[in-house]
C-alpha cells in the first residue's frame, strides 16, 4: 500500500463530513489561543497539589485523580470508537486486566505498579490485539455484542481464577509514602497518563493512520476499495486504544490497594467511557476531555446532594438518551456544527 | 447414563424460557434493526409487574403472565414511537440503537432500584418447589409450567408471523424493509407492533422468571449477555435460530454446570459465541433474517 491513493481517497471521503477552515490567520489566531488556554489549565493543574492550605486537600486530590483516570480511558476509547465508530462496551477489560497485572508482579515480586504500569499498558495491548482479531470478524451490532460476550467472559474466568482471588480479589501492599502525600503521586501519575492519551489521540487525529481510521468510520466499503487493510487497521486501532486503559488501570489499583472483579469488570464502568465520549464528542480530541470531566464532577455532585446510587444510574441512562437523540456529535461536535466552538476547544 | 438424561431434561426446560426471553430480541432485530440491550431489563420489570400483582391480589404468576402480556404490548408500543421515529434514517441505526436501549436499561435499572429497592424476590405459587416423577427422572413442576408456556408463546408467534395477515407485513419488512414499503406495507405500523410483541414477549418471560430465579434489579445485565450471544450465535433476527442455540446451550451449560462447577456455566454461551464468530461470523443461520 502506498502513502498517496490512501491520502487522496480518503480526504475525498472525509470532504463532506468535514468543511475545512481556510483562512490562515484565523486558523494561526485560533492555536494561539489554544495553547495559551491549554498551557495555563495545565500548570493550574499541575500546581494544584501545592496549594496544601486548600480545604479537603486530598478530597480534591482524589477528584482530580479520578478525572485524570477517566479523561484517559475515554480518550483511548475514542481512538477505536471515536474514529471508526466501532462501539466497544467491554473496553474495561483492558482496564481491569492491567489493574491485576501490576497488582499480581506488587503481591509475587514486589515491583512498583508505577514502574509494572507499562507492562500492564503492554499486556493489555496484546489482549486487545487477540480480542481484536476475533471480534472484528463481525461488524455493526454483532462486533458490540461480541465486546460484551468478551467483558463477561473475564469477569466469569476472574470471579472463578484462585490466582486473582476470584471475587473477593486480592489486597495490595498500603504505598510507602506519608499519610499526608498519599495522593500527590497518584494525581501526577494519573496526570501523565492522561496527557499520554491525549496526545495519542492528537497524533492519531493527524496521522495517516487515524485518517484511514475515519475512512473506515465513514464508509467501509470504500475504505476497502481504496486500498485501506480496514480489518488490520481496525485490530491495530483496537490494541492502541487498550494500551493506556491497561496503565491507568494499573495506578488506579494501587491507588486504592484493592482490586476486585466488580470494581472493574461491571458493563457500566465500560459504558462510562462511552457515555463521557459520546457527550463530549466522539472523533474529537476535546471531547473525551471534557466529557470525563463532566460526568465525573456531575457524579460527585450527585453523590453528595442525593447520595443514592440508584439515581446516578437514571442520571447516566437518561443524559445518554437525552445526547443521542439531541445532540449525537456530543457537546464538541454540535457546537462545531453550529459554527460556534470556541477557539480552546478547538484542538483538532 | 440416567444422569445424563436427568442433565438434558433440566437443561431443555432451562433452555424453552431462554428461547421465549430471546424470541422477542431477535424479532426485533428482524424487523427493525433495533438491537435492544434492555430487553432483559424490561424482562426484570415484567417480574416485578407479576410480582407485585400475585402479592397484592394473590394471582397466579401464569395467570399474570396473561396480564402482563397486553400491558406490555401497550408499553413497548408507546415506547417505540416516542424514542424511535427521531433516530430512524440515522447512518449506522443499529449501532445507534444499542447505544439508546443502552441508556434505557440503565435507567430501567436505576428507576426500579429506587421505586422496589434491591433485594433478592420471587414469587411463591404452590407449584414452585414442587417437582413429579417421569420414569426414573425428577421435572420440576415449575420449569415444566414455563416450558409449556414459552411453547405455547412461541407457537403462538410463530402462527401469527405465518397465518396472519400483519405477520405477513412482518415477515415481509423482515426480509427487505425498502421493498416492503414499496408494495404497500405500512412499515411504521409493523414496526410499532413488532415492538409491541417485543416487549410483551419480555413481559411474559419476566413472569415466569418471578417464580423461576430470585430477581433483583441489577440481574438483568447478566441475562442480556445470554440473550445477546444467543442471538448473535443463532444468526441476528432469525427466530429459528434463536430458539435451537437457547435449547442446545441450555443443555450444554447444564453439563458444565454439573460437572465442572455452576460458576462456569455462562460461560459456555460466551464462549460459544467467540468459537462462532471465528467459524461462522454470521451465525448458525444466515445473515438473511428468517423465520
Amino acid at each position: 500500500m502506498t502513502d498517496k491513493p490512501l491520502d487522496a481517497v480518503t480526504e475525498t471521503a472525509l470532504m463532506s463530513a468535514e468543511p475545512i477552515v481556510v483562512d490562515p490567520e484565523v486558523e494561526r489566531r485560533r492555536r494561539r489561543v489554544r495553547i495559551t488556554v491549554a498551557l495555563v489549565i495545565l500548570v493550574l493543574v499541575a500546581l494544584l497539589p501545592f496549594y496544601r492550605s486548600l480545604g479537603a486537600y486530598n478530597y480534591v486530590l482524589q477528584i482530580g485523580v479520578s478525572i485524570f483516570a477517566w479523561i484517559a480511558l475515554a480518550s483511548s476509547w475514542n481512538i477505536l470508537g471515536g474514529y471508526t465508530g466501532y462501539i466497544s462496551l467491554g473496553h474495561n477489560v483492558f482496564y481491569g486486566v492491567g489493574a491485576y497485572v501490576s497488582a499480581l508482579l506488587l503481591i509475587h515480586l514486589g515491583i512498583s505498579p508505577f514502574l509494572s504500569a507499562a507492562l500492564a499498558g503492554l499486556v493489555a495491548l496484546a489482549l486487545g490485539l487477540l480480542a481484536g482479531l476475533v471480534t472484528f470478524r463481525t461488524q455493526g451490532p454483532s462486533f458490540i455484542i461480541s465486546t460484551i460476550a468478551l467483558l463477561f467472559i473475564v469477569l466469569v474466568w476472574f470471579d472463578a481464577w484462585s490466582l486473582t482471588g476470584g471475587s473477593n480479589g486480592l489486597s495490595l501492599p498500603l504505598p510507602p509514602f506519608s499519610r499526608e502525600w498519599l495522593r500527590v503521586p497518584f494525581y501526577y501519575a494519573m496526570l501523565l497518563a492522561a496527557l499520554a492519551a491525549v496526545f495519542l489521540g492528537h497524533r492519531v487525529q493527524h496521522s495517516k493512520f487515524g485518517l484511514a481510521l475515519r475512512a473506515i468510520g465513514a464508509d467501509q466499503v470504500k475504505a476497502e476499495v481504496a486500498g485501506i487493510n480496514t480489518r488490520l487497521f481496525k485490530v491495530l486501532a483496537f490494541a492502541l486504544s487498550a494500551f493506556i486503559p491497561g496503565v491507568v488501570g494499573a495506578i488506579f489499583a494501587y491507588s486504592i490497594s484493592y482490586v476486585r472483579p466488580t470494581i472493574f469488570f461491571l458493563i457500566a464502568v465500560g459504558a462510562r467511557m462511552v457515555l463521557m465520549t459520546i457527550i463530549g464528542g466522539r472523533g474529537t480530541v476535546a471531547g473525551p476531555v471534557i466529557g470525563a470531566t463532566l460526568i465525573i464532577l456531575l457524579n460527585e455532585a450527585s453523590l453528595t446532594y442525593f447520595g443514592a446510587t440508584e439515581l446516578n444510574l437514571v442520571i447516566t441512562g437518561a443524559l445518554l438518551v437525552i445526547v443521542l437523540l439531541f445532540f449525537p456529535a456530543g457537546i464538541v461536535g454540535s457546537l462545531r456544527e453550529r459554527g460556534k466552538l470556541p477557539a480552546f476547544l478547538d484542538w483538532d | 447414563m440416567t444422569q445424563v438424561i436427568q442433565v438434558v431434561i433440566l437443561g431443555t426446560l432451562l433452555g424453552g424460557v431462554y428461547a421465549l426471553m430471546a424470541s422477542g430480541l431477535t424479532i426485533l432485530f428482524g424487523v427493525m434493526r433495533v438491537v435492544n440491550i434492555s430487553h432483559a431489563a424490561f424482562i426484570i420489570l415484567g417480574a416485578f409487574f407479576t410480582f407485585f400483582l400475585w402479592e397484592s391480589t394473590g394471582l397466579d404468576p401464569l395467570l399474570g403472565m396473561l396480564v402482563a402480556l397486553p400491558v406490555f404490548f401497550v408499553f413497548g408500543a408507546v415506547l417505540y414511537r416516542a424514542l424511535f421515529p427521531r433516530v430512524e434514517g440515522s447512518p449506522r441505526f443499529s449501532e445507534m440503537t444499542v447505544l439508546l436501549t443502552f441508556g434505557l436499561a440503565f435507567m430501567t435499572e436505576g428507576l426500579m432500584t429506587y421505586f422496589f429497592t434491591g433485594i433478592f424476590r420471587q414469587t411463591a405459587p404452590s407449584y414452585r418447589v414442587e417437582a413429579f416423577e417421569f420414569g426414573s427422572f425428577y421435572v420440576p413442576t415449575a420449569q415444566f409450567y414455563a416450558l409449556l408456556a414459552s411453547v405455547v408463546l412461541l407457537v403462538c408467534l410463530w402462527a401469527f408471523l405465518t397465518y396472519t395477515h400483519t405477520g405477513y407485513g412482518v415477515r415481509a419488512t423482515m426480509q427487505n424493509r425498502m421493498a416492503a414499503q414499496i408494495v404497500g406495507v405500512d412499515v411504521r405500523r409493523v414496526s410499532t407492533i413488532s415492538f409491541g410483541i417485543g416487549m410483551a414477549l419480555a413481559g411474559a418471560a419476566g413472569a415466569l422468571v418471578s417464580f423461576l430465579f430470585p430477581f433483583f434489579p441489577a440481574r438483568h445485565w447478566q441475562w442480556i449477555a445470554i440473550l445477546l450471544s444467543l442471538i448473535v450465535l443463532g444468526g441476528l433476527g432469525s427466530l429459528k435460530g434463536a430458539v435451537i442455540g437457547a435449547i442446545g446451550l441450555a443443555v450444554i451449560s447444564a453439563f458444565v454446570s454439573r460437572y465442572i462447577g455452576p460458576v462456569w456455566s455462562p460461560m459456555v454461551f460466551y464462549g460459544a459465541l467467540f468459537i462462532i464468530l471465528l467459524v461462522r461470523p454470521q451465525g448458525l443461520f444466515g445473515h438473511q433474517a428468517r423465520v
